[in-house]
This record gives structure tokens, sequence and C-alpha cells, in this order.
């Protein structure tokens, strides 16, 4: 129209030098908004789930086995700090806990009342995500940095309250639940079906977080995210979508509390402290919390590294931190960021951008 | 009765009066321009108006309803919606998506806009609909600016300072746009220091001065006025050009 854009064309050859610098940022760049084709997404999708499903037929053993259990009911936790950092931009440092809630209350349900798996299981999500919603309206009068620190002490009180609870709680020594009631013809007492009932809820929390990924809603979110200001200036109830995105966070962590009691089938409150919450931290980070799979990634890279390389605890925490530096500096989007990079640069730029509007995948 | 009314208006910060009483009307189918020198609590005015800041007192009404400090989301969706001083967008996802992000708000009734995409057609940022918006250049991003508060569909358009940091050309490009406005049935208010540029596209020229509104009407006879050359020119140059 009436415009005219004097500033588009940048042309001219890039310098010899100034090359291999583009193709370093083509990898580091954050390319989470721009959307994969279809196919492609499609095809990724396929092959990830008939990996998923066929792992217990690999013959890998009981105790990789029991890693992936680990794996994926973490990153159903992840898949919703994905949803409240990732998309809303509203990170936590004390995500533990809230899976902790479910967890907690599942399990007090269970001893107190005598409810089983299914039935506590509506209940256990319905509180994280009441819990997260109750410690959500601190973000609305201090953002940031300020926000973080108030999840990490909500997490350390978490701890001391459940170590002081008596029985009610179990204290330091926590809590027993029996195993998970049997549907007909399946009985979750066998491991490979404990790993395909943690598979179907993590293929709940991918399904999801890709609806909202692509709505109305996550695109609200992201605005929110990325211009708080603008975000209400269009109409946006900010404050709203920010209790609501620590509320649906707290669904899925309470999910992830829930298939943790009854994988462990005993819970105590070291589950739910200050490490096992960082660790989260780390994995979102590493895995890239704005991407589909970066949660995933993370929490495989994470769980898996000890076991890969052979480490013992202490070992595996400074290599945890050597991966966090190495994805820092190079990955800033983390992993999910780069993978989804190096196709770009491999598909070509061209083919990506000639894909128009219609799902807005990322990685 | 106006599309807008602003009544008494006032905002303190502290012991500071920002907007001593200030009267306005705007109807949706004209162009006013807002004037005066900086801190004379034209952007405030804003502000206050679209819900940004609270107003210490005075009113605000839009369309027979009071608004007076319902909360700015709120006032965006009953189509009265502005744009900041400083180019702002959301930087990290592409300009598609920004401008879909307003459309998606603006639908609510009826919008304008049977897609984005004929927002970034009639503000020229079409070819580059899948540029992340924090890496367009400058002139871009006052466009995306524009396309977002239109993508909201707007009956009454607020611009802080549309035209600052553009070029000569980009600018009157920018002017020609804007133009287009009112005749669609978007009511425009806009800040502007670039003199003969709001000559040409306002119909009515507002000045003020310390929180005040020291004169109104049409521009040349506004730009004439004697009290707002002394604002604008200083007192001694006004005597020595008189």
């Amino acid at each position: 129209m009436p415009m005219t854009d004097n500033s588009a064309g940048k042309t001219g050859a890039a310098p010899e030098g100034a090359r291999a610098r583009d193709r370093l940022a083509l990898l580091t760049a954050d390319n989470a908004s721009v959307p994969l084709p279809a196919g492609v997404q499609a095809i990724t999708a396929i092959l990830l789930a008939v990996l998923l499903i066929a792992l217990p037929w690999l013959g890998l053993g009981y105790r990789f086995l029991s890693i992936a259990i680990t794996t994926l009911y973490t990153a159903i936790a992840l898949y919703g700090l994905g949803l409240q950092f990732g998309q809303a931009g509203i990170m936590s440092v004390g995500h533990s806990a809230l899976m902790g809630v479910g967890a907690y209350a599942s399990a007090i349900l269970s001893v107190q009342l005598g409810l089983g798996f299914w039935t506590s299981l509506p209940f256990a999500m319905a509180l994280s995500a009441i819990v997260g919603g109750v410690i959500g309206p601190p973000t609305l009068r201090v953002g940031g940095q300020h926000y973080i620190i108030i999840t990490f002490c909500f997490c350390a009180l978490f701890v001391i309250v459940l170590t002081n609870g008596g029985t009610f709680t179990g204290s330091a020594t926590g809590l027993d639940v029996g195993s998970v009631t049997p549907l007909p013809g399946i009985n979750f007492d066998k491991l490979s079906n404990n790993y395909y009932l943690v598979l179907a809820a993590l293929f709940l929390a991918l399904a999801a977080t890709y609806l909202i990924g692509n709505s109305r809603y996550g695109r609200k979110l992201r605005a929110i995210r990325e211009n708080e200001q603008l975000a209400r200036s269009v109409g946006i109830n900010v404050d709203l979508h920010k209790l609501g995105v620590l509320m649906v966070s707290g669904l899925f962590a309470g999910l992830a509390g829930v298939l943790q009691l009854y994988y462990l089938r005993h819970i105590s409150p070291t589950l739910f402290g200050a490490f096992p919450s960082l660790y989260l931290a780390l994995m979102i980070m590493l895995g890239g919390a704005r991407y589909l799979y970066g949660p995933l990634i993370g929490a495989v890279v994470v769980n898996f590294l000890p076991e890969v390389l052979n480490l013992d605890p202490v070992d595996s925490r400074i290599a945890y931190g050597v991966c966090l530096l190495l994805v820092i500096l190079l990955l800033p989007g983390g992993v999910g960021a780069g993978i989804k990079n190096i196709y770009c640069a491999i598909a070509g730029e061209s083919e990506t951008q000639k894909q128009s509007g219609g799902s807005n995948g990322r990685a | 009765m106006a599309a807008l009314e602003v009544r008494g208006l006032r905002k303190q910060f502290g012991g500071v009066v920002a907007l001593n009483g200030i009267d306005l009307d705007i109807d949706t189918d004209q162009v006013v321009g807002i004037v005066g020198p900086n801190g004379s609590g034209k952007t405030t005015l804003f502000n206050v108006v679209t819900g940004v800041h609270l107003a210490t007192g005075g009113t605000v009404s839009w369309q027979g309803q009071d608004i007076t400090n319902i909360g700015a989301h709120r006032i965006a969706r009953k189509r009265l919606v502005r744009t900041f001083q400083q180019a702002m967008s959301f930087p990290g996802l592409t300009v598609d998506e920004n401008v879909r992000i307003a459309w998606e708000q603006g639908r609510r009734g009826d919008s304008r806009w049977a897609s984005p995409g004929m927002i970034l057609d009639f503000v020229g940022l079409a070819p580059l609909g899948r540029a992340i918006a924090g890496s367009l250049p400058f002139g871009s991003l006052r466009r995306l600016g524009l396309a977002v508060a239109l993508g909201v569909s707007p009956e009454l358009l607020l611009l802080d300072e549309p035209g600052a940091g553009l070029n000569d050309s980009e600018a009157q490009a920018f002017a020609a746009v804007i133009a287009q406005l009112p005749p669609q049935g978007i009511g425009v208010c806009l800040i502007d220091h670039d003199m003969d540029m709001m000559a040409d596209l306002c119909g009515r020229l507002v000045v003020l001065d310390f929180g005040t509104k020291i004169a109104e009407g049409p521009p040349a006879e506004v730009l004439a006025d004697p009290k707002v050359r002394e604002v604008y020119l200083g007192p001694d140059k006004t005597a020595a050009a008189s």
C-alpha cells in the first residue's frame, strides 16, 4: 500500500569471515515462533510415538525401563513448567513442590480414605492447580526474579510442613501406597504396564501442550511473555491469564506427582525439595522451554546422562553444570532450539519461509 | 454527544500535577492532534484515558459509558485502542503472530478485518509476515505497532508520536495511512511534534501546557494564537516576531 519500505532490502555479499559467524548465529537463533511444515511435524510425532511405544520391547532391561518411567513422569511436570515458563515467561525453581502437592494429596487420600489411584487422581490434580494458583498472586505484584525466589521459598516451606506433619504426612519417613488399581486385563504391577500408563499420560501432556501452543490461548500467553503492556493494550487480561497458566501448570505437576507416587509406591519430603526443583529448572533450560519436544529432551538428557556416562551422583552434578554452561553459551534456546535450527539450516531457509501460516509448530 | 468525552481529568504523580482538569471531546470521524512542549502531559493524557495510569480525578466516558479507571484491557476491548511512544511489539514473535494476537482480541463481536493478512496489506508489511518482530528495522516496527493497534478493530485510535524516529519519506507515508482511517470509521487522536504534518492531517488541534489545555481549534487558528506561540517559541522570540 502507500508505504514504502526502504529498509527491507539489505543487499551485498557478506564478507567471508562473517559467514562462519552467520552459521553460528543460525544455530543459536531463537526461532520458536517460526512454524515448521506440517509434514515434518507429523513425521517427528509419529517416529517419536513409535519409539516410545516400542521401548519396553527392545530388551533394554529392567533398570533402563525404570529410568525411562522416571524420565517420562518428570517430563509431564516439565510440560506444565514449559507452559508457564516457555509460553507465559514465568519461571519457577520450586516446581517439584507442586508435584509434591499432587503426590501427597493422593497418598493422604489413600491412607486416610482408602481412595485408589484413579479416584484420587482428579482431586490431587485439582489441589496442585489450586496451590499453583494460590502462590500465583505474588507474580501479579512482583515480576521476574522476585517470583522465582518466592517459588523457592514455597518449596522449602513445603518440605518443612511435610517433615513436621506427624502421621498425617508421615513426617520425614513419608507415606506408602499400594499399587495402581488394575484395569480389566491390565495389572500395573508389571513394570512395562506401569511404563505404558505413564506414557499415556505423557502423550496427553504433549497433546495438550501442542494444542495450547497453537491456540488463541497460547498466543495470549506468548503475548504476555513478550510484552505485558502491549498485551494489555490489545485487550488481554494479563493478570487473569498469568494466574490461569500457573493453575494449568499445577494440573500437569499434580498428574506427574501422582504417577511418581504410584511408581515409587513410597514418597518422602526430600523428593520434592530444593534439589529436585532445581533439576526440573535445569531440565527445562537444557531442553528448551519454548519447543514442543524441549521438556522431553531435557528430561531424557538429565535422567540418562549419569547412566550413559556411568557417573556417580557427585560427578553427575558437575556434568549437569557443564551441560548447562554449554547450553547457555551455545544454545540459549535449549537443545530443542538447536535441533530445530539444524533442521532449518539443512532444509534451507527458503523451504521453511515458503510455508504459510496455519500450524505454528515449535520444533 | 461525542464518542470520547473527557471531563475535568486530573492526574497527580506525588506533588507533580501532570494533568490539571482536561476537557476533551473526540468523535470517530475526526483526526484530532494533541501538541504541546515536552512534559506538558500529552502522553499522560493517553495513559490515563486508556487505563495505563489511574486518574486522580475527573471522568472519561466512551460511547456513553464511564470508563474511568476500569483497566487497560477492558478499555481496549471497547475498541478504544492506543499505540506507544516507544515502538512496541511482541519482539520474539513473527510479524504474522503479532498481528494475529491483536486480531483475535478484536474479533469479539465483529472485526473490520476478515483476516490478519488484510491488516498487514493495509500497512504495507505483508512481505515481512514471517520475520521476527524484534529484528525489524525501525520504520517497519512503527508500522507493526500501528498494525497491532488496528488489529483490535478500533473505533478510536490514540497514536502517541507515530512519526517519531522516522525519516521524512517514511513519516509522509505514515501520514498517508493515517489519513485513510477516518473515512473507514476509525477516529484518530494523535500526538506529534511535526507541526506541518499535524496541520495537514488534523481537523482540530489541542494544545497542552503544564497539564492544562491552553488552546483548541482548527490548526491555522491555533498556531496563530499568541499564547501557543509563546509556549512554543518562548516569550522573547514572540515579542521579537510580532
